[in-house]
């Protein structure tokens, strides 16, 4: 496998590009109809991005995946460093780094989880799926960062790490044998475990999930970010409020308007129409996606591609079903869309993946 | 890897290629379906697939379905109205005197949204208003669970100017609170015509819940009694609105252009200024009423009703003691006697009695009747008020002296039904159907409402005092003036009214002028006559009431006091003296005005509610028929009917 002419790669697939391009434009002009200094900061994360996306380009992958576990191993170290140095803000330790430059090492840990468990179980060498002990294996490589992530805390890049792992174990198979057990044994404990955890829960995280399945009963508690996303998105209607209309935004009735519910001030501003639009160049990403893991005649090529662009259309619908309020609020930002470097970067570097998986495929 | 053969589609069938079966192993025992990384990526994509479709739906149904719900949750996030309290329409006599107008009332409120410090100010607000902060936090706690939090709430009405200064002094310091001018209800006339002014008190949460003042700024004042209940709708006006843009911390952004509130429409009434104040003078401090009305279209001229209360008070700095002392007082002064005291007519009743026995051919004016001052019935005596009797007499004499002899044997022949059909048709036994709240009924009996009541048959011996206006018979003094009204017109029952006009034609008037006419071929000539005779010959009992310039006719009435209406302990000897009564109309050809006064406790009819018939009757006559005097005609007066 060598190495591609980047010319060519974007000579050849240039819509891809372009939609990639045209998703990271909405999101800066969502950041600007919020505050430009947003706007700004993301574009700069979006430049750098895209020098990654060369760099990831341009090696092929299968270099890349030969050094996924020393790219986990320092993550993980970087994740207990954040644990103990990290920079903490709104009573989450999740942060590293100096100045304008923060990075967070639990974002770039979903991409390294995918490329560590695709470089050790990647090879299709027995028939019957993965066997037991190698599922224990992969569940701890996920568990390791998981845990500590849980606990920074930051509940919705756990959560993640959990589809990383379940994609991956979808996709890659597991011994019947082993499938069943966890089945039967899930469809036993899971009542008893639920009415465990039911009983284990905090009077608040019972709110939680009441206020989840009707969010109008407390306007003002705690089904307000699930109400207000709401407005938000309904108050767009066919064609939106404009970036000079939407008022949910500008009077800052949204929270977190720029992270998690991007696609909320998105949908507010252009209405059913913009909306509509987005998720067509979403879908047209997971569509290029899964055409290049079924074209990839490599099992590792084709994990590869498979698996980052389920991750990334896993994560566009949760976090647009959580603001329109199909899922309760879990912090998983919608991919190159909400405000934030490492978000953004490993979203453009898992696209560089499976972009780089087709180049490499095809010539 | 780059020797290998494309292969098209989706599906992962490659068992057949030595590549695939290296790619692809799945395991064939699992299911069918999702045996390879293949098929199970093309579940995953169909599962993906629906959830995208799923979004969509959601999307449509959020941003176009539910659209205008989420349009107006978002404009209720960012609009912040606050209501402006209207003024209320004012309330005139039917010359146009302002009876009820309003003045400047200062409110402190506060807007619990812009509170930073809440003990703190309760604390400086009870130093500058000298009240103890309890007073204050009460205030604030009754409404603060009704009104959104950025509504004022009223915590201190009617300051004076003193605290009006001092906290505006201190207002800096307090941010959320404001001193708001309201307008206050003034009585221009004190206590004069006050029942049926009625009495203007804050809206309160049951209010709120009633429809109509559902729109209400709190503290706007809401008609609780009389003309200012009965006509809230027309008097409140509509309130309007200060708007502002706040973000979500509650900042405001930009003031909207206000909605001005709209005054409320005035009113006229049917009611005569002077008429009623040379009323209640005459009437003074004596407990009573007076009534006057037009009896050829039911205009009421006075409505009085003493001993009264002063409705400033009341509308505005009430506090518990003074409306505990008005509850409790047992003069009742809150009570509107004209339309709500049930009293026995007494001798007036005996006009009744008269058109009964007439219509059943019982009474024949041309025929002498001996009056010797007794009549006996199963036994027991019947005495005349007359000891002695009053001798031969015919029909007019029995009138003019009020002989009760002659009536009870007409009542006699008669039997409580007739009077009782005929005390109907007078508008007796059922609500006049005046423009008022709370009209009493009163009670006209029979055999029926006996059984029914008591549960005891009818006694002959009830029938005499009943033929004469005593028993268990019970009429409001504007029901006599009404009885009366039927006499002067000779047969036309009107319903009496006092809405004359208001200032905008698009409100609704109530239907005016509705009269009946149960009696259409009853002779009144013979009744008349003696009423005329009451008044205008030397020995009739209502002499006192004559007057040269206009020929008065009426009938006094002098109603023994049911013993039940005897207070406990106290002015017992006072309270059990007989109720006087007259009811009288003029000009006695073409009838202009019928006039009932009522003084509880009076004594002799004609020289107690007597002169105070003729007090208004003297009024009457120089506003509206001396041709000397500074008159309008009664007609000019009126607003044309809309």
């Amino acid at each position: 496998m060598k190495s591609v002419p980047i010319s060519y790669v974007f000579r050849s697939y240039p819509f891809f590009l372009l939609d990639i391009l045209a998703i990271i434009l909405s999101g800066i002009l969502v950041q600007w109809s919020i505050n430009w200094h947003l706007a700004v900061r993301q574009g700069v994360w979006a430049i750098v991005g895209f020098g990654m996306f060369v760099v990831l380009l341009s090696i092929p992958y299968k270099q890349i995946l030969k050094v996924s576990f020393p790219i986990y191993s320092v993550l993980l170290l970087l994740l207990l460093l954040v644990k103990v140095a990290g920079h903490q803000s709104h009573g989450a330790r999740r942060w590293i780094g100096y100045g304008p430059v923060m990075i967070q090492p639990s974002e770039f840990m979903k991409l390294a989880l995918m490329l560590v468990l695709i470089w050790f179980f990647g090879k299709m060498d027995d028939k019957e799926g993965l066997p037991f002990a190698k599922v224990l294996v992969a569940a701890g490589m996920a568990m390791a960062p998981g845990v500590l992530i849980a606990k920074q805390p930051d509940l919705g890049t756990a959560i993640g790490l959990f589809f990383c792992l379940g994609v991956f174990l979808f996709l890659r198979g597991v011994r019947s044998r082993t499938f069943f057990t966890a089945l039967w044994a899930s469809v036993i404990l899971l009542p008893i475990g639920w009415q465990i955890l039911w009983n284990h829960l905090h009077g608040f995280q019972k709110d939680r999930i009441r206020t989840f399945l009707n969010p109008e009963s407390d306007p003002t508690g705690l089904g307000y970010h699930t109400m207000q996303s709401m407005v938000a998105v309904g108050s767009g209607g066919w064609l939106g409020q404009g970036l000079k209309g939407a008022t949910q935004v500008k009077f800052r009735y949204l929270p977190g308007a720029h992270t998690d519910f991007a696609f909320a001030v998105f949908s507010e501003e252009w209405g059913l129409i913009g909306a509509f639009f987005l998720l067509l160049a979403n879908a047209y990403i997971l569509w290029f996606g899964y055409k290049t893991a079924i074209l990839c005649r490599e099992s590792r090529g084709f994990f590869l591609a498979a698996g980052m662009t389920s991750l990334f259309g896993i994560s566009f619908l949760v976090n647009a079903s959580m603001v329109v309020g199909i899922l309760p609020v879990v912090g998983i930002p919608m991919p190159l869309l909400s405000y934030g470097g490492s978000a953004l970067l490993v979203s453009m570097m898992g696209l560089a993946l499976v972009l780089n998986v087709r180049v490499h495929e095809e010539t | 890897m780059l020797e290998y053969t494309r292969v098209r589609g989706l599906s992962g069938s490659g068992s057949s290629s030595g590549l695939n079966r290296r790619f692809i192993p799945g395991g064939g025992s699992f299911f069918r379906l999702a045996s390879t990384p293949r098929k199970r990526l093309v579940a995953l994509l169909f599962l993906l697939g629906a959830g995208f479709l799923v979004l969509l739906i959601r999307l449509f149904e959020v941003q176009i379905d539910q659209h205008e719900k989420y349009v107006k949750l978002a404009q209720g996030n960012i609009l912040r109205i606050i209501p402006l309290p209207p003024l209320r329409g004012a309330i005139l006599d039917r010359n146009g005197q302002i009876l009820v107008g309003n003045g400047t009332n200062f409110v402190v409120s506060m807007i619990p949204d812009e509170i930073r410090n809440k003990r703190r100010t309760f604390s400086i607000l009870s130093r500058d208003l000298s009240l103890p902060p309890s007073d204050l936090r009460d205030a604030f706690d009754r409404m603060r669970d009704v009104l959104p939090s950025y509504i004022p709430i009223p915590l201190k009405a009617h300051m004076t100017t003193a605290q009006v200064g001092r906290v505006s002094m201190d207002l800096y310091r307090l941010p959320g609170i404001i001193i708001q001018t309201i307008p206050q209800r003034t009585y221009l006339q004190g206590a004069l015509a006050a029942h049926l002014l009625g009495y203007v008190g804050s809206l309160t949460v049951g209010d709120m819940k009633k429809s109509y003042a559902r729109h209400l700024p709190p503290g706007t004042g809401i008609g609780k009694t009389g003309v200012e209940m009965e006509f809230d709708s027309i008097l409140q006006g509509t309130p309007g609105e200060s708007r502002k843009l706040v973000d979500s911390q509650g900042s405001v952004i930009r003031k909207l252009e206000p909605k001005y509130p709209t005054q409320g429409h005035s009113i006229r009434l049917t009611v005569d200024f002077r008429l009623q104040q040379a009323a209640e003078t005459a009437l003074g401090d004596r407990r009573g009423a007076v009534v006057a009305i037009d009896p050829n279209n039911g205009e009421i001229l006075v409505l009085a009703s003493h001993p009264s209360f002063d409705p400033n008070q009341i509308s505005s700095a009430l506090t518990a003691k003074t409306w505990h002392d008005l509850l409790n007082n047992p003069d009742h002064p809150l009570t509107d006697r004209a339309i709500q005291g049930l009293y026995p007519p007494g001798s007036v009743f005996k006009v009744v009695t008269t058109m009964a026995g007439l219509k059943a051919g019982v009474i024949d004016p041309a025929k002498p009747f001996h009056c010797n001052g007794i009549i006996f019935l199963g036994g027991w005596a019947f005495h005349d008020w007359k000891r002695g009797g009053h001798g031969t007499l015919h029909l007019r004499r029995a009138i003019m002296q009020s002989c009760d002899i002659y009536f009870y044997r007409a009542g006699m022949a008669l039997g409580p039904d007739k009077i009782s059909q005929m005390a109907h048709n007078f508008g007796l036994g059922s609500r006049s159907g005046i423009d008022l709240p709370s009209e009493n009924p009163g009670t006209v009996p029979d055999r029926e409402w006996k059984i029914k009541r008591m549960h005891q048959p009818w006694y002959p011996g009830e029938t005499l005092p009943f033929a004469i206006g005593q028993g268990y018979l019970t009429v409001t003094p504007l029901q006599m003036a009404r009885l009366m009204g039927v006499v002067a017109t000779q047969g036309f029952l009107v319903t009496p009214h006092l809405y004359l006009s208001s200032d905008s034609p698009g409100v609704f008037p109530p239907e005016k002028n509705i009269r009946t006419n149960p009696l259409h071929n009853a002779n009144f000539s013979a009744l008349r006559e003696g009423l005329w005779a009451v008044v205008n010959e030397p020995h009739g009992t209502g002499h006192p009431v004559r007057m040269k310039e206009m020929e008065i006719a009426g009938k006094t009435g002098t109603a023994q006091v049911i013993s039940n209406r005897i207070p406990e302990g106290g002015a017992v000897h006072e309270k059990i003296r007989p109720d006087s009564w007259f009811v009288g109309f003029a000009p006695f050809v073409k009838p202009r005005i019928v006039v009932a006064v009522l003084v509880e406790n009076g004594g002799d009819g004609g020289d107690v509610a007597g002169p105070v018939a003729r007090a208004v009757f003297q009024e009457f006559y120089r506003d509206y028929l001396d041709p000397e005097a500074r008159v309008q005609p009664l007609e000019t007066m009126k607003e044309p009917h809309t």
